[in-house]
C-alpha cells in the first residue's frame, strides 16, 4: 500500500474530531478502514489529513437504551457478530452481520461507517431502512437526529453536514409481535451483495401487519426502501401469496444496474426472492407464522 | 555408450517401493515428512524478494498506460523530476541507448520493456520512475506527463480477425491484420470420414475463460550492477532461474558469467513467474545506469492486469460415437486470444501447448483440431496457470464432450467413460494425435472414485428429486482426466533453444551429511522435502541430514525450472541418478573399509547399509563411508563423495485420475453448492503422500476457483474490469468443501524411482468434474452446457431456460398461526 502522503489526527473526544473537522479544510475520516484504506491505497482518496477516530472510546458501544438499540460509531461488524443482544432481538442485524466482508474485514470495519459510506451496495443501511431506524450526527451545533429514510442521497453521498460527524445509528428495540430478517446473494464470502433485501414486520394483535419496513441493497444508486411492497403489506395477514406479490413490488421497484454481479434482470428476479425469503423469515421470528416446505 | 541417466534408470534391486516399505524409518519414499520450510515460513522468517534491502537500494514505480491502445505522442519527465526524492525517470528513448527498449517473448516475439511508439495493452509499461523510497516513486510516478493519442482498442478474439478491426501489430513488417498464428494436429480427412459415418454425432462450444494465476506474492525483482566487478545480479520472483539468466545475458549483452539470477523464497507462482517482464529488466537497467541496487515489486493490480494470464481458448468440441457409446473420433476448432504480443508460455515447439492430447483417457483412433491465434488489446499471456501447457484445455474439452455424449445416448457417464478407457494393456499407447503414455489403469481410479462418493446412493437422489420437484436439484459430475508432464525430452521441447533437462548436485560431506542442490525451483511445491526425501531413499540417509538448495545460478546446477509439474518427473529423476552414481562410488569405498572386493558389495534399501554379499553383519553406513571418502580413500580413487547429473527424460509421464463432483443447486437463486468431492489421484510412486494431499487441496481449490468465480474481463474500450481482488474473485477456506482424497499407484515405467508429477493434477482435473455435475443438475430440462465461472445469475439463466427455476412461494407455505403469534407474545 503506497498512500499519498497525509497527516494523522488522532482526537480523544467527539468535540475533538468535530473541531478538527471545522478547523481543517481537506481532511478524511477514518473509523474501521473498510472503504478508506482501500481508497487512501488506490489514491482516490488523496486527503492532506486523516481524522482517525479510533481513540474515542465513548463511541465504542452496542446497548439497548430508552427504547432504542444504539451502535457507537466504533462497534465493529464483529461486535454486532457477537451480540447476544442482538443475536436474541434482532434477527435482521443478527442475519446481516456474518455476511459483511470477510472476518478479517469484520474485526476492524464500523456499522456506523458502513452507513456513513452511504455504499448502495453496503448492508448496513438497508437494515436501518427496514427499521426505520436514526442517524445521530454531532456538529459545531451539537447534536442531529436524521431518520434513515432521509439520510441516503446519492452513491458514498448523505446529508449529512460537512463538518458533521456520524457518532450512532439505533432502531426502536422490538415490539411484542415484532420479527425482522436480512438475506443477502454475493458470489463468495468478502464479496459486495450481488441482492440483498431487509425486511423488519410489526404484526397486530389479530396477526395483521401493522408497519412493514423493506431496505434493499445495491439495486439502486444508494440503498432503499421497498415502499410499494411495504404498503401492499400493511393491513394484511402474512401468507405466501402476499409475500409473493410484495416480492414483485420490491423487485418492480427496484432499478438495478448490469454490472460484473448480474445482469439487471437476474438482480430484480433476486430483490423478489430475497424480499419474499427475508419477510417469511421476519414472520416466522414475530412467531405469527410457521413455515411448511410443501414437499 | 549409455548415459547416466540410462545406466541409472533402473536400481539393482528394482527401485524404491513406498507403498510397501514406506520411508525405512529414515523419511525416505512414502513417508509423510513434515516439511522442512515450513518452519520459516510459519515463524514468518522467509525471505522474499520484498524482504530484501540493500545499501543505497532505490525503489522503482512504473507508470502505466490508461488506454488500451494508443499512440503516445509525448512524454514530461519535468515535474516527477521536480518530486524531492525522485532520483530519475526512465522512458523507451532511455533505454534505446542500451538496447533494452523492447526484450524477446518466450515465443521470440518483441515485447516493449517501455512502449515506445503505441501501446497495446491497458496497463502496459511506458516509464519508470526511480526514487529513495517506494512513496516517493508512486508520487513521481503519478506527475509523469504521458500524451496520447487514443486508438480504437479490440480486446475480444473474434472482433480482432473482422475486416475492419483496428491493427494492433503495426510493429511487424507485413502483418496487416490481428492473426497471431494457426495450428493444426491429427486427420483432417479421416476424421471427417468418420464423423460423415457415424451413427451419432455431438458438437458444443465453449469457452475457458481467461484466467489470472494470482499468486499470492505479485511478481518483483531487486536489480544489483557491481561495478566493481562487473556482475549483474537479479534477485527476482523466477519459477525459472537459469533459463532466465540465459535470456538476461542475450538481451543485456553483459557475458552469461557475469549475470547471477537469485530466486529467493516464492509466494506462489503457478505459472505466472515464468516470463519474464518489462519490470525485471527495468529494475536490472535501472540499476546498471545508475549503479545502485534498484527495487521494483508490483502492487496486486499491476499483477493481475499486466502479468501472464492463463487460457482464453474458445473451444468447439465434436465427438463421433457409435449408438452404444464407443467413442469413434474427436475434433476440436479453436480460438485462442494471446494478447498484443505472442507470449505465450510452452516449448518452443508447441504453438499450442500440449492441447493435442484431447483425446484424453480414451482409446480413439481418430482425431483432428485446428487453432487459430489471435492479437488482442490485453495484456501479453496464455501461461501454463498451474498445469502443463494447455493440458488444461485440453482435458476441460474431452471431458465436457464425454459428458455431452453420455447425455444425447442418455448413458450413466461413467459407464461411456468406462467403454472407452485405453486399457492397462495397452500401454505404452500411442494416440492419434502422437503422445506415448507410459502407464495407466484409468477404470481402477474411477471405480475407487465412485465407491467413495456413493455414487448410485446418488443417483437414486437425484431421481427423488426430479420426481418430487424438489427445490434443490442433485448433479454428480465426473472427470476422468489424464495430465501429461515433465517435460522434456529434449529432442521435443526446448525453451529459447535450450533442451528441457533438468539436474541435481549431491555432495556428501565429511561427516555423512548432504547438500543437494537442484536446477528446478520451489514456490511452495516442498521440494527442500521431497527431494531430501529422494536421496534419503536413494542413499539410506536420514532426511534430516540432507539439506536442498536451489533458485540461485551462482551454485545451482542449470536446470529449467518448476512448472508444468516438471520437477519430479525430471530432477526427481535426476537427485534419484546423482543418487545412484554416489552409492556406485560408495561402493569402492565400502569394499576398501570392509576388506572385500567391490564386486560382493551390496546395498541393502531397508537398512540403507552397504554390506558383504552373503555376509549382512560385515555392514557400513553411508555416514561411516563418507568418512572413508575423505579421511581414507582407497588407492586409485579420487576422494570426495559426490555426483551430478543433467537428466533428459525418455519422455513425459502421465498422472491421472478421477473426480467426482456432487452439487445441490438451488432453483429460486441458481446457487451452487458442494455437496460431495471426492479426488482419487495416480501420480506413481509416491514420495510424501502429506504433500501430495496438500497439492491436491491447492489444486482442487483453484480449480473450485476457476470453475465458480474467476475470470479477467475487459470492457469495450479495454479497460480491465476484474482487475483487483474486489472484482477478481478468488475461493477462500471458507468457499471450499471437505475433500475426499484417494489414491492408486500405477508407477511410470520409464521414471527412476517410479514417480509422475502431481501439483497440477487437480487444477485440470476439477473444472470439467464441477460443470459436468451442475449441468448434470439440469439435463433433465435439456441443458447441455454451462459456461465457467458458474456464478448464481449464469446458473440461474440455465435454470430459467430450462423451466426449472422456482420461486420461494412454490416451495414453501406459510400457515397463519396467530395461537403462536400470542405464545410469542406471552415469552
Amino acid at each position: 500500500m503506497k498512500p499519498a502522503q497525509f497527516e494523522q489526527h488522532e482526537p480523544q473526544t467527539v468535540e475533538e474530531a468535530v473541531s478538527l473537522l471545522e478547523s481543517l479544510d481537506d481532511r478524511a475520516i477514518l473509523s474501521g478502514g473498510q472503504s478508506m484504506v482501500p481508497m487512501l491505497r488506490f489514491r482516490l482518496a488523496v486527503p492532506e489529513t486523516v481524522i482517525d477516530i479510533n481513540r474515542i472510546e465513548s463511541l465504542d458501544y452496542l446497548e439497548e437504551e430508552d427504547g432504542w438499540l444504539t451502535i457507537g460509531a466504533l462497534a465493529r461488524h464483529a461486535d454486532v457478530e457477537q451480540s447476544e443482544l442482538v443475536d436474541e432481538n434482532y434477527g435482521s442485524f443478527a442475519d446481516a452481520a456474518p455476511l459483511v466482508a470477510d472476518p478479517q474485514i469484520r474485526n476492524r470495519g464500523t456499522v456506523v461507517g458502513g452507513v456513513a459510506q452511504a455504499d448502495p451496495k453496503g448492508d448496513w443501511g438497508s437494515v436501518l431502512l427496514a427499521h426505520e431506524g436514526e442517524v445521530v450526527a454531532h456538529g459545531p451545533d451539537g447534536e442531529r437526529v436524521i431518520p434513515a429514510k432521509d439520510f441516503f442521497l446519492l452513491p458514498y453521498d448523505t446529508t449529512l453536514d460537512e463538518n458533521e460527524l456520524v457518532t450512532e445509528i439505533r432502531v426502536p428495540t422490538p415490539e411484542p409481535r415484532e420479527g425482522s430478517a436480512y438475506h443477502k446473494l454475493k458470489r463468495k464470502v468478502g464479496d459486495y451483495a450481488m441482492v440483498g433485501s431487509a425486511a423488519r414486520l410489526v404484526f397486530d394483535e389479530d396477526g395483521r401487519i401493522e408497519r412493514a419496513g423493506i431496505g434493499l441493497t445495491a439495486v439502486d444508486i444508494t440503498n432503499v426502501r421497498a415502499t410499494d411492497a411495504e404498503d401492499h403489506l400493511e393491513g394484511e395477514r402474512p401468507g405466501s401469496d402476499l409475500f409473493k406479490r410484495a416480492g414483485e413490488l420490491a423487485a418492480e421497484q427496484s432499478n438495478p444496474e448490469s454490472d460484473e454481479h448480474g445482469d439487471a434482470g437476474y438482480k430484480e428476479r433476486m430483490v423478489n426472492v430475497l424480499t419474499q425469503r427475508a419477510l417469511g423469515d421476519a414472520a416466522e421470528r414475530a412467531g405469527v407464522v410457521k413455515r411448511r416446505v410443501s414437499q | 555408450m549409455s548415459s547416466d541417466s540410462e545406466r541409472f534408470a533402473e536400481a539393482e534391486d528394482g527401485g524404491p517401493q513406498p507403498e510397501k516399505h514406506c520411508g525405512h524409518g529414515r523419511g525416505g519414499m512414502g513417508e509423510e515428512v513434515k516439511r522442512k520450510e515450513d518452519q520459516r515460513f510459519i515463524t514468518g522468517r522467509g525471505n522474499y524478494v520484498d524482504d530484501i534491502k540493500k545499501p543505497g537500494m532505490l525503489h522503482c514505480e512504473i507508470v502505466r498506460s490508461p488506454h488500451a491502445h494508443a499512440r503516445i505522442e509525448n512524454i514530461d519527465k519535468s515535474r516527477a523530476l521536480d518530486v524531492d526524492g525522485v532520483v530519475a525517470v526512465l522512458t523507451a528513448e532511455d533505454l534505446l541507448e542500451y538496447d533494452l527498449a523492447t526484450m524477446p517473448t518466450l515465443m521470440d516475439d518483441t515485447q516493449d520493456v517501455l512502449v515506445n511508439d503505441k501501446v497495446k495493452f491497458q496497463s502496459q509499461e511506458v516509464a519508470a520512475v526511480i526514487a529513495t523510497d517506494r512513496y516517493t516513486a508512486k508520487d513521481g510516478a503519478e506527475k509523469v506527463v504521458v500524451d496520447y493519442d487514443v486508438l480504437d482498442p479490440v480486446v475480444d478474439a473474434e472482433k480482432a480477425l473482422e475486416d475492419d478491426a483496428p491493427l494492433i501489430r503495426d510493429d511487424i513488417e507485413g502483418q496487416e491484420d490481428n492473426h497471431c498464428l494457426d495450428w493444426e494436429t491429427g486427420d483432417e480427412e479421416a476424421t471427417a470420414r468418420v464423423f460423415d459415418d457415424a451413427p451419432v454425432t455431438v458438437k458444443e462450444q465453449m469457452l475457458y475463460q481467461r484466467l489470472h494465476p494470482a499468486p499470492i506474492e505479485t511478481c518483483g525483482a531487486v536489480g544489483d550492477f557491481d561495478p566493481g566487478k562487473d556482475k549483474l545480479t537479479v534477485h527476482m520472483t523466477s519459477q525459472a532461474p537459469h533459463i532466465h539468466r540465459t535470456l538476461f545475458s542475450q538481451v543485456s549483452g553483459i557475458p552469461e558469467h557475469k549475470v547471477r539470477i537469485v530466486s529467493p523464497d516464492v509466494g506462489g507462482g503457478f505459472g505466472n513467474k515464468v516470463p519474464i517482464y518489462p519490470g525485471y529488466v527495468v529494475a536490472a537497467a535501472a540499476s546498471y545506469v545508475l549503479e545502485q541496487p534498484v527495487k521494483w515489486v508490483e502492487e496486486r493490480s499491476e499483477n493481475i492486469q499486466s502479468t501472464g494470464f492463463a487460457r482464453d481458448y474458445d473451444m468447439q468440441g465434436e465427438l463421433a460415437a457409435t449408438e452404444d457409446g464407443e467413442i469413434l473420433a474427436v475434433r476440436t476448432d479453436v480460438l485462442a486470444d494471446h494478447g498484443a504480443y505472442n507470449a505465450v508460455a510452452q516449448p518452443s515447439k508447441f504453438p499450442a501447448g500440449f492441447f493435442n492430447i484431447f483425446t484424453g483417457s480414451y482409446d480413439v483412433d481418430t482425431a483432428y483440431g485446428t487453432l487459430t491465434a489471435a492479437y488482442t488489446n490485453t495484456a501479453p499471456g496464455g501461461v501454463a496457470y498451474r498445469c502443463s501447457f494447455r493440458v488444461t484445455e485440453a482435458v476441460y474439452l474431452i471431458e465436457r464432450m464425454v459428458k455431452v455424449l453420455a447425455d444425447e445416448l442418455e448413458m450413466d457417464p461413467a459407464e461411456i467413460r468406462r467403454k472407452n478407457f485405453i486399457q492397462p494393456d495397452q500401454f505404452p499407447y500411442e494416440s492419434p494425435t502422437g503422445w506415448n503414455y507410459d502407464s495407466g489403469d484409468y477404470e481402477k481410479a474411477l471405480d475407487l472414485a465412485l465407491e467413495m462418493a456413493d455414487y448410485d446412493d446418488y443417483r437414486e437422489e437425484q431421481q427423488r428429486r426430479i420426481e418430487e420437484d424438489a427445490d434443490k436439484l442433485l448433479g454428480i459430475g465426473i472427470s476422468s482426466f489424464t495430465e501429461v508432464v515433465g517435460a522434456g525430452p529434449g529432442k521435443t521441447c526446448d525453451i529459447a533453444g535450450v533442451e528441457m533437462f533438468d539436474s541435481a548436485e549431491i555432495r556428501v560431506h565429511p561427516t555423512g551429511n548432504a547438500t543437494v542442490r537442484v536446477g528446478v525451483q520451489t514456490q511452495g511445491q516442498g521440494h527442500e522435502t521431497t527431494f531430501a526425501q529422494i536421496v534419503a531413499e536413494e542413499l539410506g540417509m536420514d532426511v534430516d541430514d540432507i539439506t536442498v538448495e536451489h533458485g540461485d545460478t551462482d551454485t545451482d546446477p542449470y536446470g529449467l525450472g518448476t512448472y508444468g509439474s516438471r520437477s519430479t518427473p525430471v530432477a526427481g529423476a535426476a537427485a534419484a541418478v546423482a543418487s545412484r552414481k554416489v552409492r556406485e562410488k560408495a561402493k569402492a569405498i565400502a569394499a576398501n573399509e570392509l576388506e572385500a572386493a567391490e564386486a560382493d558389495i551390496t546395498w541393502d534399501r531397508e537398512s540403507g547399509e552397504f554390506h558383504v554379499a552373503g555376509a549382512p553383519d560385515r555392514s557400513i553406513s553411508i555416514t561411516e563411508i563418507a568418512a572413508g571418502a575423505y579421511m581414507n580413500k582407497p588407492a586409485g580413487e579420487d576422494p570426495g563423495l559426490e555426483a551430478v547429473n543433467y537428466y533428459d527424460p525418455p519422455e513425459m509421464t502421465y498422472p491421472f485420475g478421477s473426480y467426482i463432483v456432487i452439487v445441490e443447486i438451488d432453483r429460486e437463486t441458481g446457487e451452487v453448492e458442494f455437496e460431495k468431492f471426492v479426488a482419487v489421484d495416480d501420480c506413481g510412486n509416491r514420495i510424501n503422500p502429506m504433500i501430495i494431499e496438500g497439492q491436491i487441496h491447492g489444486g482442487l481449490a483453484q480449480g473450485i476457483g476457476t470453475a465458480m468465480m474467476e475470470h479477467v474481463t475487459f470492457d469495450d474500450n479495454g479497460n480491465v474490469t476484474g482487475g483487483d481482488f474486489m472484482n477478481y474473485l478468488l475461493p477462500t477456506s471458507m468457499e471450499i468443501p471437505e475433500f475426499e482424497t484417494g489414491h492408486t499407484v500405477t508407477p511410470s515405467p520409464h521414471h527412476p524411482i517410479g514417480a509422475k508429477g502431481v501439483g497440477e493434477s487437480p487444477t485440470v482435473g476439477s473444472p470439467p468434474a464441477i460443470v459436468n455435475a451442475v449441468v448434470d443438475a439440469m439435463a433433465h430440462g435439456g441443458i447441455s452446457h454451462v459456461e465457467m465461472p458458474m456464478t448464481p445469475d449464469v446458473v440461474w439463466e440455465k435454470l430459467d431456460e430450462a423451466g426449472l427455476a422456482m420461486d420461494p412461494a412454490d416451495n414453501v407455505a406459510l400457515e397463519f398461526d396467530v395461537q403462536s403469534s400470542d405464545e410469542a407474545a406471552d415469552d
